[in-house]
């Protein structure tokens, strides 16, 4: 009697897993196919990538895109992390006005801040380039981080920061030998959340980019536009790699995490 | 009047309500003010109050494209929740081990580029695409079909895009339920189809509202998506803007723009609506 329903259950939740993992799978297989098109398999090649490797523009827009996603990171770690230890020292009321605050970022469409930064940095004259670029990737990197530490924040047992305030302890002093410790785990992972999103973005650096520095996916998207070739298949490859370290990296910082703290 | 201890208490969120009020409010302010401007012949902007950039949205063509957004958004959400919810239900009975993967294989996409993603489906559904191919070479069809460049391409890639932020919601919700009420509503004979539609449907309304709010917001802007799988032919609200930012109509822009975000406004208020009395947040 029971079988039945765990059967359906396995065959529905694998049915959905390829269906979305399939269209990432073919542009990893079709970057080692000799033929530029998707019609025919016609043998393993690492052409593709060799060319990648001698194309100057993509070199100079990951550059680009590589210095915004570290500082972006390093910013909206900086804002996040600030912005969630602030909420534990305010009123009430004052904490749901930040999160409404935080939050509004990502409840605006894409398009429509970066429409609105657009014409704002224009109005301010602003250089466009890395600057706005940077800007705005921390602008919507902040809200993640903001709530990755919030979340780590509502674990932590109030009574360890009530016994240090009734020792003495002042508020940095709080802030540093205890709090910043017990989140640091998140504070990382959200970092590389950030340089992930911030290498990902497509929309707001269409509108933010200057004339000369563009950033990756602006790039690759215009590549895409023009059509379909392996070339592009084996730059995402790459990227889909370069994710894929840090996310390891990640998941091995907060294992080790975990363990100090059932070791402690 | 002044309680000078809770201006106190409140003083350290001041830079934080500062930065993102000047980075995220002023401009979007600024938005709409420039959405009741004019322009000269050059494309810049003339400070001379007019309803003309509203008025054009209800040019029909124009109104189209907001219908198609709105459409896109709209059955984006239905078609994520109904493929999501059975995979965050089902994930969220599997036991401990199995769970974690299946929520890893959930998020995971949320690390996979989104251009990659996109890219995918152009490999599958072109006309040389990998789907034509096969079904040509065991001559199940004998020319390629059509599948790219309309409305239902950009719907798949839209939902295929959103779908993780769906799940996670739904899964947050489904697994905060109370077993127990399920149980007794087996122990007092309801079935199960009876028990999912009273009891686990109505309790993880706010994960269906929250999911629903999560995939409609970016559904509306997602202007690669619709550039990449829909061709010249279906304009959505995203590639309408886009092009009157390249073509210096930043007025006109603004109008479309502002007019996105009433329709966020709309769908945000029907989800405060929904979860009035839940205490839980869209994110937190």
């Amino acid at each position: 009697m029971k079988a039945k329903p765990q059967r359906l259950r396995t065959f529905y939740l694998s049915l959905f897993f390829v269906l979305l993992y399939i269209p990432v799978l073919a542009v990893i297989l079709y970057s080692f196919n000799q033929s530029p098109s998707t019609a025919q398999w016609t043998g393993f090649t690492l052409d593709w990538y060799r060319q990648l490797f001698r194309d100057r523009v993509i070199a100079e827009v990951f550059k680009i895109s590589i210095v915004v996603a570290i500082s972006t990171s390093i910013l909206s770690a900086l804002l996040g992390t600030a912005a969630a230890i602030t909420t534990l020292q305010v009123t009430e009321g004052m904490e749901k006005k930040i999160n409404t605050v935080m939050l509004l970022p990502l409840l605006v469409p894409e398009v429509a801040l970066g429409v609105s930064l657009l014409l704002f940095f224009s109005a301010l004259k602003l250089p466009f380039g890395y600057l706005t670029l940077i800007l705005s990737h921390t602008l919507f990197c902040t809200p993640y981080v903001y709530i990755m530490v919030q979340l780590r924040l509502k674990e932590i047992d109030i009574s360890v920061i009530e016994a240090a305030k009734d020792l003495g302890a002042g508020r940095w002093q709080i802030i540093k030998t205890i709090i910043l410790p017990l989140v640091a785990p998140s504070i990382l992972t959200a970092s590389l959340l950030a340089v992930a999103i911030s290498l990902d973005d497509v929309v707001i650096s269409t509108y933010m980019a200057g004339p000369t520095s563009t950033t990756l996916p602006v790039h690759i998207f215009s590549m895409m536009r023009v059509g379909v070739t392996p070339k592009v298949n084996a730059l995402c490859t790459l990227i889909l790699v370069g994710t894929f370290f840090i996310i390891g990296f990640s998941q091995f910082i907060s294992k080790k995490s975990k363990q100090r703290e059932e070791f402690n | 009047m002044f309680n000078l201890k809770k201006i106190k208490q409140n003083a350290p969120a001041v830079p934080i309500l500062v930065w993102t009020g000047i980075l995220v409010g002023i401009p979007l302010i600024y938005v709409v003010v420039l959405s009741f401007l004019s322009r000269d012949s050059l494309g810049n902007i003339v400070f001379e109050f007019t309803w003309e950039n509203y008025k054009r949205i209800f040019d029909p063509v124009y109104l189209k494209v907001f219908y198609n957004s709105f459409l896109l958004a709209v059955l984006t959400g239905l078609i994520t929740l109904l493929i999501g919810y059975p995979v965050a239900y089902f994930t969220a009975n599997l036991e401990a081990n199995r769970r974690s993967l299946a929520m890893g294989l959930i998020i995971l996409p949320f690390w996979i580029s989104s251009l990659l993603r996109v890219y995918g489906w152009i490999i599958l559904l072109g006309n040389n695409g990998l789907i034509n191919s096969l079904l040509l070479k065991f001559k199940i069809i004998d020319k390629p079909l059509t599948m790219m460049y309309n409305f239902g391409t950009v719907l798949v890639g839209t939902a295929y895009m959103l779908i993780p932020f769906m799940i996670v919601a739904l899964y947050n919700s489904i697994d905060k339920l109370d077993r127990s009420l399920l149980e007794a509503s087996y122990d007092l004979g309801a079935s199960k189809w009876k028990t999912f539609f009273k009891i686990t449907l109505p309790l993880t309304m706010p994960g269906i509202a929250g999911g629903f709010t999560l995939v409609f917001i970016p559904a509306l802007g997602l202007f690669f998506i619709s550039d990449l799988l829909g061709g010249g032919k279906n304009i959505f609200l995203g590639n309408l803007i886009n092009a009157q930012i390249k073509g210096r109509n930043r007025p006109l822009a603004a109008a479309f723009s502002v007019g996105m975000i009433i329709l966020v406004l709309l769908v945000l208020y029907i989800y405060t609506r929904i979860t009035k009395n839940k205490k839980e947040g869209l994110f937190l």
